[in-house]
């Protein structure tokens, strides 16, 4: 799915929500055997132009979660390739359960997109936000999870992911105004990093809204000398171990940033990995930590945790001992 | 292009709309690609057209053709 | 207080509420709130037994706000009975603050829990209503206010399930069926069919009033049946009640109030 700049922007515009309604009535002009589904959240996915448009291919389940993960496996077991919204803990933990058995365990082709994750829900609050939901994912056998990183790879995620056969979890980061990180189409595979700086002093690896604030971070570290390379891994599982390799060898300190907590998620994926290879470097898990957080506006949540890009770059100048 | 034409042509082209729907019946919501979406592709190209960023409020408030016009005068913008 | 009383209260605390949601600045669940004013009002001024000096006291009613999103009304009927005052009032969604779009557990402000995702409250009122009971503590009640759209959820009707079978009769649910959630028209949405014969076949006394007449809901809220039977009290409401253009137009589930929409609604009220 080749995307433009100029696109990007628009959806930028939109937003992270907004897109995904976007991407996914652009995928049902293509794909037949389609279903959407949601949990009396279809407005707020920005679903209301699909349900207009393809009602067949749309089905509201109600404020019910763990039904909707059922439903979805009976649809996909049937042949459809079928997407499920909703925010991420609802996803991820009211329904847990379902989404073990029939995604993990069952190994059935539905794709759930949480919306609003990490902390743009803001004064929704924690009930709303997704803090831990990529580290429940992530410890489900078979599960692919991906973050994208701003709106046209969200587009590019919904495309591979219906080619996709397999149970994966979309997790949107980012509201409207979800900055661009690509102004030009380029290669998405998933489970495939995206190397976007190639530096020599500092390692970053991010995902989903914090690699946009980690190019903002690398620019700042940049006119202080400081040479950055900056990732993009947007499937947290499976994770692009070939890509950490490179890191590993440039020996110098990995800081992995995710709108999520530093338990559990692309830290701990990170950490993982790399603490299995001999004379590794550090890994700094830079993210939300192990509480419930503040409520407030979304972008002054980010910086309570130390999390838009010119703290990160202080964070890590500290951390590298400038 | 004088600037009725500049506001006609946004909502023609975001709405896929014809000239003669252009009146008082053009509400939010009144023709199907004006649902939420549409509306924020519709201010978008407005704000580019004329060069102005729109207050939230505004951007509320903007729930017809006509109305549009009146929000636009307080951006300096006579249609 | 008395009806006429309360009336007024009501009346009152509809322009409090849109004037809290105006100055907050951003968007709030006004049709949903709106819908709520009379049960709050009635519930606060006359029905729940609660200590403003002492929030802790053990023999308070426990109120529980499983329609998390129903805040509005909520916070107003704490300020008005005394246990939030203006300036925290107007600390609402303001960054930081222990007023959220949501409730917070914070006994001090009135409030016994935290919610937000729906279908909560019911189950944590059974346990609270248990409690009571063995520690006979026959005075206290347990009142959980819920949404029709929350009903979708089927952790509610295991608690009310179990409500039934643990004889629960200090117990009391309160249905906001005002007929819309976030999708729309609730039949269209996920028709839940006939709602007080699901409760009645769920062994819960069930009382089908009018949701914004305070006599029926004072009397509903009044009578203790002590028949070993849970009370639930299906509410019938309009969403954004008292406001024209809110009424049963479900933009405002969750909206912001421009000056203009703002001027429109309190002129309304005053009348």
């Amino acid at each position: 799915m080749k995307i433009t700049g100029k696109e990007n922007k628009q959806w930028s515009r939109l937003g992270s929500r907004a897109t995904y309604g976007q991407a996914i009535l652009m995928l049902a002009e293509k794909l037949d055997n389609l279903m959407v589904l949601s949990a009396d959240l279809g407005n707020s996915s920005g679903l209301d132009r699909f349900k207009a448009t393809y009602p067949d291919k749309f089905l509201n389940i109600g404020i019910a979660e763990q039904n909707m993960i059922g439903v979805a496996a009976g649809l996909a077991k049937e042949g459809s390739v079928v997407f499920a919204s909703s925010f991420a803990p609802f996803i991820t933990m009211r329904a847990a359960e379902q989404v073990r058995m029939n995604m993990g365990y069952m190994d059935l082709n539905i794709k759930t997109v949480a919306i609003g994750s990490g902390v743009s829900m803001s004064f929704l609050g924690n009930s709303h936000f997704g803090l831990e939901d990529a580290a429940m994912m992530r410890s489900i056998p078979n599960m692919t999870v991906v973050s994208p990183a701003d709106c046209a790879e969200i587009v590019k995620t919904v495309f591979a992911a219906a080619e996709y056969p397999h149970p994966m979890y979309i997790r949107l980061t980012g509201a409207v105004g979800f900055p661009v990180v690509y102004e030009d189409d380029y290669d998405f595979q998933i489970g495939k990093a995206v190397e976007i700086k190639n530096g020599t002093d500092v390692s970053i690896v991010a995902t989903g809204s914090m690699v946009y604030e980690s190019l903002e971070a690398a620019k700042n570290l940049e006119e202080v000398g400081i040479s950055v390379s900056v990732l993009n891994m947007h499937t947290i599982k499976p994770l692009d171990t070939d890509a950490l390799d490179k890191l590993i060898k440039k020996g110098k300190t990995i800081f992995t940033i995710e709108e999520h907590s530093i338990t559990g998620g692309l830290g701990s994926a990170v950490a993982e990995y790399v603490s299995s290879i001999p004379n590794s470097p550090v890994v700094n898990r830079i993210g939300l930590p192990d509480e419930f957080v503040i409520t407030a506006e979304y972008r002054y949540i980010l910086e309570k945790y130390g999390l838009v890009g010119i703290q990160i770059a202080n964070t890590i100048k500290e951390k590298i001992k400038i | 292009m004088t600037n009725k034409e500049k506001y006609d042509q946004v909502f023609i082209e975001s709405f896929s709309i014809t000239a003669d729907q252009l009146n008082e019946n053009l509400v939010y919501q009144s023709v199907q690609q004006w649902d939420s979406i549409g509306h924020m592709g519709m201010v978008a190209a407005l704000e580019e057209a004329f060069d102005i960023m729109m207050e939230t409020d505004d951007i509320i408030d903007f729930g017809s053709y006509n109305k549009g016009v009146e929000l636009l005068a307080k951006y300096n913008v006579v249609i | 207080m008395n009806n006429n009383e309360l009336t007024l209260l009501a009346k009152k605390s509809r322009v409090q509420l849109l004037e809290l949601a105006f100055k907050s600045d951003g968007p709030s669940h006004l049709g949903g709130g709106l819908s709520m004013v009379e049960i709050f009002t009635v519930l606060y001024g006359n029905i729940l037994n609660y200590d403003i000096k002492n929030p802790e006291w053990e023999k308070r009613d426990r109120f529980i706000l499983s329609k998390g999103h129903g805040v509005l009304p909520f916070f107003i009927a704490l300020h008005n009975a005394g246990f939030i005052s203006q300036e925290v009032l107007y600390t609402y969604k303001k960054n930081e603050s222990d007023l959220i779009s949501h409730p917070v557990m914070n006994l001090e402000l009135g409030m016994e829990s935290s919610n937000g995702s729906l279908g909560h409250g019911l189950s944590m009122a059974v346990g609270i209503s248990l409690a009571l009971k063995k520690r006979n503590n026959f005075e206290s009640r347990v009142f959980v206010v819920m949404g029709d759209g929350e009903c979708n959820e089927g952790s509610v009707w295991e608690a009310g399930m179990s409500a039934a079978h643990f004889k629960l009769d200090n117990l009391i649910a309160i249905v906001d069926y005002n007929k819309l959630q976030s999708d729309g028209n609730s039949e269209a949405v996920m028709d839940i069919g006939l709602l007080e014969k699901k409760w009645e076949s769920f062994g819960w006394d069930v009382i089908s009033l009018d949701g914004h007449d305070i006599v029926a809901l004072n009397d509903a809220l009044s009578h203790r049946a002590n028949n070993m039977k849970p009370k639930v009290i299906v509410a019938h409401t309009t969403k954004g009640k008292g406001v024209s253009f809110m009424e049963n137009n479900n933009t405002w589930h969750h909206n912001r109030l421009t000056q203009t929409t703002f001027d429109q609604a309190i002129a309304e009220l005053n009348l």
